[in-house]
């Protein structure tokens, strides 16, 4: 029993602080979830750890930081299924972009279709506010067409962010992920 | 019921303790790390524009669709690494990392340095020398250090329109990097 609860505590352990969810060291904003060390001179002992799972070309702080939500804002798995309406304001950066990918982060856009979403590319209000909608169904306005089943995650990547200058009104700041149709 | 207690007591402490030796030496007993991944390119001295990804196509970077990226490795043993050339008039960035993966120094256009790059990569003793005044450089370039003398240079490229990313992408691959 002793080892069986060693084993399953120290191996499962890992696994969960390791996935992009993290357990230790990210920062989360929402259903937005981010390892905000992957581009520091000297991350934290978890972030190098991901860092060496991953092997991805990280962003160094400076460059911008990439945040993954696989859930919407209700806690609800994303589903590719399903239409999201993606709502409310980016923290201030020169470009950011969006896009939806499975578990092996395997772009899952619609083939013949843009693969992302980006700043300068948006219908926008007159307030400046863009909405985008995420799912297979056709949609008005800013359409990021996915296809397939199953779960999946959006990344929205900021960069030149001003996002670490200062974390008051933070939450605020990033958006909404609302369900809309399955 | 006490000795169960004590039991599960003793496999929780040795799994924290399993748990910090993953976590510690994971990064030293990686094989397949993202610097193994970016020795493949075979890009010493020399940038390589990854090939863009596709809907659907595994993507072990992580690469972002909406941008164009070139990956240069240098090694700073026997002289300082050097970084040069005119990007575009669009929005770039570039960063250094080593061969663990952490980050040594990254910056974007937007922090004044305009269209042309120049970039010198410097190791410790490198450094003490160029404190020393015993290594001539050129003005305005910007100075980075790294610990380790194994480096990667990654510059990304935001291309405003997809029309233009051809362009882009034979002006990424036009810039220079190797030894100063």
């Amino acid at each position: 029993m002793c080892l069986s609860i060693a084993l399953g505590l120290g191996f499962g352990l890992s696994y969960l602080a390791l996935v992009d969810r993290g357990l230790f060291g990210t920062f989360r904003l929402g259903p937005w979830v981010a390892w905000t060390g992957v581009g520091s001179p000297e991350p934290d002992p978890y972030t190098r750890a991901y860092i060496s799972r991953s092997r991805a070309l990280q962003l160094a702080r400076a460059e911008g930081i990439r945040f993954i939500a696989s859930h919407d804002s209700a806690g609800q798995a994303l589903e590719r299924e399903c239409t999201y309406r993606i709502a409310g304001s980016t923290p201030v950066s020169s470009f950011w972009t969006l896009f939806a990918v499975d578990n092996a982060f395997r772009i899952i856009s619609r083939e013949g279709t843009p693969l992302a979403m980006n700043s300068q590319r948006l219908a926008r209000a007159n307030d400046g506010a863009a909405l985008i909608r995420v799912g297979p169904d056709l949609n008005a306005e800013n359409w990021l067409e996915i296809e397939g089943r199953g779960n999946y995650r959006l990344v929205l990547t900021l960069y030149d962010s001003s996002i670490f200058s200062g974390f008051g009104s933070l939450v605020e700041v990033l958006p909404t992920i609302l369900r809309e149709a399955c | 019921m006490l000795r169960i207690t004590l039991w599960a007591l003793a496999g929780l402490v040795l799994g924290i303790i399993i748990h910090v030796g993953i976590i510690l030496s994971l990064p030293a007993l990686a094989r397949d790390d993202v610097w193994s991944r970016v020795s493949a390119l075979e890009n010493r001295d020399r940038f390589v524009v990854l090939e863009d990804v596709a809907a659907g196509e595994a993507n072990p970077f992580e690469l972002d669709p909406e941008i164009l990226y070139a990956v240069c490795r240098i090694n700073l043993e026997a002289a300082p690494g050097a970084v040069s050339g005119r990007l575009p008039d669009a929005f770039w960035t570039v960063s250094v990392f080593d061969a663990t993966g952490r980050a040594v120094y990254g910056t974007t256009n937007r922090s004044g340095i305009g269209q042309i790059l120049q970039l010198g990569i410097f190791n410790p003793a490198q450094t003490r020398l160029l404190a020393e005044q015993q290594l001539d450089i050129t003005e305005g370039l910007l100075i980075v250090e790294s610990r380790l003398d194994d480096v990667f240079v990654i510059i990304r490229l935001a291309p405003p329109h997809p029309a233009v990313r051809s362009r882009f992408r034979s002006e990424l691959s036009g810039l220079n990097c190797g030894n100063a």
